[in-house]
């Protein structure tokens, strides 16, 4: 795809007389001076786009010459000249015939290394996976950057993000996201450290798609992640998060969830090791506690604020002395100390743990998780593959995405990771739960047929169809419409009162209006509604002056 | 019948899609032409009407010839194609080495300031004195609707108000300036402010009050669309001291004080005066009796009223009244020891003035900046009592005696002062029973008129313009992007509501990096909506903003402050 032009050239001459360049509109009579970058534009406008109009050109004109020209060109729209809106007819079908012609090209920015260090090692697993069977639905490109003239050293495509090798001036200005406006069906950011990519957000027209893990390592800066991302999106941008209880989040915060979607990791789940039985001796061997094979295994799958997280299990496992209780807890496996004696923390940390995980989640007889932000959906569905039933301790009720597998307790948290729950409640539940029965049975049944609503493949899928969603979704770009009557903020005295007020006098009808209104329109030249709505609130609320 | 041959605006001819068009460089409009019209336009520099029919009508049919006559005429008649006018090329040629300044004044009529008679009012008279001492600094052109020249370095050109916008890049390669009278009612000069290209913008402007408020509601709306390269002129300290109390900057209302030909308003021999009106009017009470005098429309607001009341105070001395008439006044019995003088030119004031033994201008309208008529007869050694409102003392200073007067400070719109005339008739007196004290006025009064010249005035013009391209030049486009995005709620915060951040994001749209490599720069959501407005609005549009959104003006000023900063800063 590229990326689409705005504005259609009205009929028009160039020439040149006395030094001077012009060019005519043909169409409204209107006379131009411009000049010599003004010129190079104009005969690319029509059959180039932005991208290839400075790439062009930036050898020759500096590059803040270059875009001043095509600002200059367009602005000139403002009085009617030159340019006109294109109106592009909504073709929901279009979409659709391109995805069977071709797979989408979409660019994934590749910045991890920072990530590396505060990810778990499944969740960069998780990429890692996500990517390899994501690249059978669409074709995946990162950028690499290298300067001119230094050596050449081309970074290798990795397994199956192709890379493009750029190599830019020394001194470039323009940042990774201006290479997305070449040819990009859309754009998959990864990353939860919002530095450039936040200026993708400011690439016209390309959908982006935000995955969002809500990983325990990042949860201090997790809530203020996801307000800012869906404070940059367009309605052509989605955010994705991995449990439904990191939407029920958002919304329960009044913020805007309709570009929102939840979206779990796929999982992978090996084939049982023999029964039970079998798997809860491993689990007693690997941990050297007996117990484990006499007493049941709840299994804690957690998400805590590490802190809070540890005086919480202690207390838990003293609650409920007759369970054996394994934690996987990827931050207080290495620095939970001394746990009770009924209860084992473990986290994956490398290839060898990770294989071993399968055995400790057969083990399981019930599968136990806070539903809170930091809280792995991924693991939580993988624990209960075998078919253990789950005990959510949910705020917002039964977490869709296990509904049917087991029940919930009511819980509370807060965006600070304070957790609460009724430790008797919880206690009589598992109690209750751990007794075969009927509904039991069923929650078994449905726990291990998990394995098949969560497939790496369908969130693959379900993926790429955000973009194709993204673009047909009603478009609330900015800044292409100005008002027909510019607004001037100015005083205005009231003689029948004396008061100086505030107000807006506006052109061309020549009146004073509303000043509300007028700001509203003001704002929205550059901001997107829900922006602009946010601004209103605080000055309703905040400010010391409603408007 | 056009009247060929004419001179043919600078144009060029081309064709596209099989047409013809000519661009006129000179008006920046584009016309499409005819092959008859392509055929005339050759011949229409050379040829007289029917020497072109001649020739057309050997291709074309006669209805064909008419009809591009009246397409033709249609065109000059829209200021197109053809120089209206005396073929001024040469001119502008020889004297281009000097800057010249476009003058627009909508209405008025350009031959009146060289005909000083037939200007009328102070503000037309002051405006008349300027303009013709400011060509010895600088061209004249005035905007109009014909090329002609008016005397040397003033001319009339071709621009009119609706041709301004569309030859902006022109005007901008031509003129040093565009220098303007404020008339409240004008529409055609706010939408200019909104285009870069345009020079220095000077904006005479006068009365703040008064007209139920409309003036200074006018020039509210200036002050907030002007570009920071633009700016008011007003004759003395007191406009921008009034709007002070109004706006944030009133660093955009430069004094441009007004000046006295001080060789044709000149000290006589006062006896002499006297005798010479005397003898003009017939009362010979004048070369008796001390003498008062008031120079001025006959009107309420010019305080006629209080003047009347002054003659009623002093039966002892004489109030002479000098203006075109006596208005409503003449139909009221008036007190005996009143006398009209009558209307006189110009060049007779000085004897008028001189006649006078005080001057008393009691004016209460509010709209006195500066008082051209007390700087006359103080430049004629007349000491002056004037009301203490308005610009007016200041212009006095120390040559003169300043009458109290009840201020309604309060009420802008419509009455503004009542000048005491008791106060006025105490000063008065006692500056005709003090001999001594009179001839320190008198000789300070007339020391004080010559430092008033418009030689100055006309020299501060010019200097205004420069320092209004020097600050033309300190413009940053504020390109910066921010965005506002809910912030999370802090933990010992009783309220757990979502707050308002603008985040910036970039130094502009076009993906260049942000001040910092790795951080989002946060700042409140009142300095974002600064920023956000700062790109298609001025800072005086954003201190409207700010005023109604934060209730402490000096937090909302520091926020200004700080934006552009920000901006500048960052450019």
């Amino acid at each position: 795809m590229v990326s689409r032009r705005r504005y259609r050239l009205k009929r028009h001459h160039k020439f040149e007389q006395d030094g001077h360049k012009y060019v005519a509109d043909l169409e409204t009579g209107d006379l131009i001076q411009i000049n010599d970058v003004e010129w190079e534009i104009l005969g690319r406008y029509e059959s180039q786009t932005r991208y290839q109009i400075v790439e062009r050109l930036k050898g020759k004109y500096k590059l803040t010459t270059i875009f001043d020209g095509i600002e200059r060109l367009e602005s000139l729209r403002q009085q009617g000249s030159l340019l006109s809106p294109i109106v592009e007819p909504v073709a929901p079908t279009r979409v659709k015939d391109e995805q069977t012609d071709r797979v989408p090209k979409l660019l994934v920015p590749f910045h991890f290394t920072n990530e590396k260090t505060a990810l778990d090692y499944l969740t960069g697993l998780n990429r890692y996976q996500f990517l390899k069977h994501l690249s059978a639905f669409a074709e995946l490109e990162t950028l690499a950057f290298s300067e001119i003239g230094a050596e050449k050293n081309e970074t290798p495509d990795f397994d199956e993000v192709r890379v493009r090798n750029l190599r830019v001036p020394k001194s470039n200005a323009l940042v990774a996201p201006w290479y997305a406006l070449d040819g990009y069906d859309g754009i998959l950011l990864l990353s939860q450290f919002l530095t450039d990519d936040l200026l993708y957000y400011r690439v016209p027209d390309v959908p982006i798609v935000h995955c969002i893990d809500g990983v325990q390592q990042l949860r201090h800066s997790l809530l203020k992640t996801l307000l800012t991302l869906s404070a940059f999106q367009h309605s052509k941008d989605t955010l994705v998060v991995k449990a439904s209880w990191m939407k029920e989040w958002l919304a329960e915060l009044g913020v805007p969830v309709q570009n929102v979607r939840v979206i779990p990791d796929g999982i992978d789940v090996v084939p049982p090791i023999g029964d039970k039985a079998l798997a809860k001796q491993h689990t007693a061997a690997i941990f050297e506690k007996p117990m484990f094979t006499k007493q049941p295994i709840v299994g804690l799958i957690s998400g805590f604020e590490p802190n809070r997280g540890a005086a919480w299990i202690s207390a838990f496992a003293r609650a409920n002395p007759h369970l054996a209780v394994f934690v996987y807890d990827a931050m207080l496996a290495d620095h939970y100390q001394h746990p009770p004696e009924n209860v084992v923390v473990f986290s994956a940390d490398d290839e060898e743990t990770r294989s071993v995980l399968p055995i400790f989640f057969q083990a399981l007889d019930l599968v136990c998780f806070p539903a809170m932000p930091g809280t792995p959906l991924s693991i939580v569905l993988e624990a209960m593959a075998f078919g253990a039933p789950c005990v959510a301790l949910s705020k917002y009720g039964m977490p869709e995405e296990v509904a049917g597998a087991g029940v919930a307790v009511n819980a509370d948290w807060d965006h600070f990771g304070n957790f609460h729950v009724s430790m008797t409640e919880l206690s009589k539940t598992i109690y209750k739960w751990l007794q075969p029965s009927e509904v039991r049975g069923l929650c078994e049944d449905f726990s291990q047929r998990i394995v098949q609503r969560h497939t790496r493949k369908d969130t693959a899928q379900a993926i790429v169809q955000l973009f194709a969603e993204g673009l047909q979704r009603e478009t609330d770009d900015f800044g292409t419409q100005r008002t027909l009557f510019p607004p001037i903020f100015c005083r205005r005295y009231e003689p029948e009162t004396g008061a100086l007020k505030s107000s807006v006098y506006r052109l061309g009808i020549n009146r004073y209006d509303d000043l509300e209104t007028a700001l509203a329109e003001a704002l929205a030249e550059k901001h997107t509604s829900a922006e602009v709505a946010s601004v209103f609130k605080h000055f309703q609320c905040g400010g010391s002056v409603c408007i | 019948m056009l009247g060929f041959p004419k001179i043919l605006h600078q144009l060029h001819i081309f064709q596209a899609g099989g047409e013809f068009y000519a661009a006129d460089l000179e008006k920046a409009r584009v016309v499409e032409l005819s092959a008859i019209m392509m055929d005339t336009l050759k011949l229409v520099e050379t040829q007289t009407d029917d020497a072109i029919v001649e020739t057309l009508s050997a291709s074309y049919e006669d209805d064909e010839i008419s009809e591009a006559f009246e397409r033709f005429a249609e065109l000059e008649k829209e200021g197109l194609l053809f120089n209206r006018g005396e073929d001024l090329r040469y001119s502008f040629k020889t004297e281009s080495k000097w800057r010249k300044l476009l003058v627009v004044i909508p209405g008025i009529n350009v031959d009146s300031f060289f005909d000083i008679e037939t200007v009328s009012a102070g503000t037309n008279m002051a405006l008349s004195y300027m303009i013709r001492h400011l060509v010895e600094y600088t061209d004249l052109h005035f905007a109009g609707s014909r090329n002609r020249k008016i005397t040397n370095g003033v001319y009339e050109v071709d621009i009119g108000i609706d041709d301004l916008i569309r030859l902006r890049s022109k005007i901008a390669e031509t003129y040093y300036g565009i220098l303007t009278l404020h008339q409240e009612h004008d529409r055609w000069l706010l939408p200019l402010y909104q285009y870069p290209e345009f020079p220095p913008i000077l904006v005479q402007c006068h009365a703040p009050r008064g007209h139920a408020g409309h003036a200074m509601n006018s020039i509210f709306r200036h002050y907030a669309a002007m570009r920071d390269c633009d700016g008011f002129t007003a004759p003395s300290d007191y406009v921008r001291d009034f709007y002070a109390d109004y706006v944030w900057d009133p660093s955009f209302f430069h004094t441009l004080p007004n000046g006295v030909d001080s060789k044709l308003f000149r000290p006589m021999d006062k006896a002499a005066a006297k005798h010479e009106i005397a003898e003009e009017i017939g009362d010979d009470r004048i070369e008796i009796a001390p003498t008062v005098g008031y120079l001025s429309r006959v009107q309420s607001e010019k305080g006629a009223s209080v003047y009347l009341k002054l003659a009623e105070l002093n039966p002892h001395l004489l109030f002479l009244i000098a203006g075109p008439n006596l208005g409503r006044y003449a139909s009221r019995e008036l007190p005996n020891n009143l006398v009209y003088v009558g209307f006189h030119p110009r060049e007779k004031l000085p004897v008028i003035y001189n006649a006078f033994d005080v001057y008393c201008f009691p004016s209460m309208s509010g709209e006195e900046t500066f008082g051209l008529t007390v700087l006359e007869a103080m430049a004629c050694g007349v000491p002056p009592i004037v009301p203490n409102f308005d610009g007016v003392p200041s212009v006095v200073g120390d040559a003169g005696l300043v009458a109290d007067a009840a201020n309604f400070d309060h009420d802008v719109a419509t009455l503004v002062s009542y000048p005491c005339p008791v106060d006025f008739s105490v000063k008065i007196n006692s500056l005709l029973n003090n001999t001594e004290m009179w001839d320190g006025f008198s000789e300070r009064a007339r020391q004080r008129a010559e430092k008033f010249t418009w030689h100055k005035t006309a020299e501060r013009i010019v200097k205004l313009f420069e320092m209004l391209h020097q600050k033309k030049k300190l413009i940053n486009p504020n390109k910066l992007l921010n965005v506002f995005a809910p912030t999370p709620p802090v933990e010992d915060e009783e309220s757990q509501e979502l707050k308002c951040r603008s985040v910036l994001l970039s130094m502009n749209a076009n993906y260049e990096r942000c001040l910092m490599r790795d951080a989002v720069y946060p700042l409140r959501p009142e300095d974002g909506v600064v920023l956000s407005i700062l790109k298609n609005h001025t800072p005086r549009e954003a201190e409207s903003i700010l005023a109604e959104l934060v209730a402490d003006d000096t937090e909302a000023k520091a926020i200004l402050q700080r934006v552009r900063g920000l901006i500048d800063a960052t450019t």
